[in-house]
């Protein structure tokens, strides 16, 4: 059995379609689907914040959870192949035998968190595959080194489902939805668990390695700003997804990380701006 | 009101443990320490596993069965430095070559359309050896030196029971004719093989031997019992 796979070796079955991430989020289909929310058209495009009263806000609601349950799918497969990819030992290219346990406990926890999006896609009215699947959550966990794959994986991208599952749950309760609302809560709860378990072990293994713990930081703030997504998340009023700094701080982030990920969006932001600016330039 | 001070036997009429058992404290770390290594072979092949599976159904169940095999590695971990074995990794080792074969055979079956070869290695093969091994462990250790060992082996053995159902039941759900029954019965028959030739998960004796059980007489007439 060969380690390190690539996400081409991902398994699905035939309902899934996949898309590169930059697709995705660049989706120009006017409101009603999730590309329309974030498009690059912002006159069709409705208040950013995922609040009941943005047009197309279900259709919204229905895609990000997709979103999530695939990113459910792939940080299962992620933790998974954690697990198998390296030797035990105390070298920069093996790991502990304690980290490989945590990372066995988080495969149940994403597998659970699969099996709670599915049963609240089917609530919200969603099947399977209705919406694309983009791997970026895979390609991080594609990382050799596992400390690189611990930060890019465990603490930006967990790290955003925290976001996520917040706004999404603050969503549930403004929307009347407590299915929707008591789902995100468990979640959420786990996702904290797996950020600091990123924090925990980036601290360890590179307590007497500076340079390993610098490229870590470095890894993760390339993928913290590539998923702020031009803006996405954030901590201004009409982020679609909020900053959630209390769940970053009980997952170990201190103030100061919280912050350049907060510096890192508002940046994003600004350069999608600009570049939306710059098309309408030259239309 | 029942007088406090009376005398009362240390073991109630209910309380039918005994001292004898078959495994002295080497022999118990020797099992514990196979019990680890086949452990976290299993949960690192099940975690390897579920990018590699496309049944989401069974990639969601791996995962979750992932853990528990984990979590009864460190069960066993944890028991080594009891049984006098302060270096766990010293005796985290294979029973002896034929087990290190039965994995690679295990896990050689890596493609998506190998699902069916993946699940039978698991749970028609392994999981039955590893009920075997600990069920014959928990009915042949003292009941009273090496309590700590019979309740890990009841916690994994209860895990074992529900997902070597799960695992049938997955089995049962992809076998869909002639083709799939000979597919599952020729993966079963080639890694059975092996594992025969091991002995079981923990070599041979594993489930008793007549040397094991001669030891475990002699042990009972050491105890009295």
């Amino acid at each position: 059995m060969k380690r390190h796979l690539s996400v081409d070796d991902l398994a699905r079955d035939s309902r899934f379609a996949r898309v590169d991430f930059r697709e995705r989020f660049n989706d120009p289909r006017p409101v009603g689907g999730r590309g329309g929310a974030y498009g690059s058209d912002a006159s069709k495009r409705g208040p950013r914040q995922l609040s009941p009263e943005r047009p197309g806000a279900p259709d919204a609601a229905r895609a990000l959870m997709h979103g999530i349950f695939v990113g459910e799918i792939q940080a299962l497969e992620g933790a998974g192949r954690t697990c198998y990819d390296f030797d035990l030992g105390r070298t920069s290219s093996d790991v502990p035998y304690e980290l490989k346990l945590d990372m066995a406990r988080q495969c149940w926890d994403e597998a659970r968190h699969c099996e709670i999006s599915v049963k609240l896609s089917e609530w919200m009215g969603t099947e399977i595959g209705e919406f694309a699947e983009s791997t970026f959550l895979f390609e991080a966990a594609c990382n050799p080194d596992p400390v690189l794959r611990l930060t890019g994986v465990n603490r930006a991208l967990e790290g955003l489902a925290i976001d996520v599952f917040n706004t999404m749950r603050e969503f549930g309760t403004v929307s009347g939805d407590p299915v929707l609302e008591f789902c995100e809560d468990w979640m959420l709860a786990d996702e904290v668990t797996h950020v600091k378990m990123g924090s925990d072990w980036l601290r360890r293994l590179t307590a007497d390695d500076p340079e390993r713990l610098k490229r870590a930081l470095e890894f993760q703030s390339v993928v913290d700003k590539l998923f702020s997504g031009g803006g996405f998340r954030g901590e201004e009023e009409d982020s679609p997804v909020r900053l959630a700094r209390r769940f970053r701080q009980l997952a170990g982030f201190t103030e100061e990380e919280i912050d350049e990920i907060s510096g890192l969006s508002r940046e994003a932001r600004r350069e999608a701006e600009a570049m939306r600016a710059a098309v309408a330039g030259r239309n | 009101m029942p007088d406090p001070k009376k005398p009362r036997p240390a073991f109630a009429p209910w309380d039918r443990r005994e001292l004898p058992g078959a495994f002295d404290v080497e022999e118990t770390a020797r099992r514990v320490g196979n019990y680890k290594w086949i452990e976290m072979r299993l949960f690192e092949a099940l975690g390897g596993w579920v990018a590699t599976v496309p049944e989401l159904d069974v990639k969601m169940r791996i995962g979750t069965h992932c853990y528990k095999h984990a979590w009864h590695s460190e069960l066993w971990h944890k028991r080594l430095p009891e049984l006098r074995e302060m270096n766990p990794e010293r005796l985290t080792m294979p029973a002896n070559d034929a087990i290190v074969e039965f994995c690679e055979a295990m896990t050689d079956a890596e493609g998506e359309d190998k699902t069916l070869e993946k699940l039978v290695g698991v749970y028609r093969v392994l999981i039955p050896h590893k009920i075997a091994a600990y069920t014959y462990h928990l009915n042949n250790t003292s009941t009273i030196t090496d309590a700590p060992t019979i309740r890990s082996l009841k916690l994994a053995l209860n895990d074992e029971f529900e997902d070597w159902r799960d695992g049938e039941m997955l089995i049962q759900s992809l076998i869909d004719g002639p083709e799939d029954v000979r597919r599952a019965a020729d993966r079963q028959a080639y890694l059975e093989e092996i594992m025969v030739r091991a002995g079981g998960i923990a070599g041979p004796g594993s489930i008793g031997t007549e040397d094991v059980a001669a030891k475990a007489g002699a042990a009972s007439v050491v105890g009295g019992a």
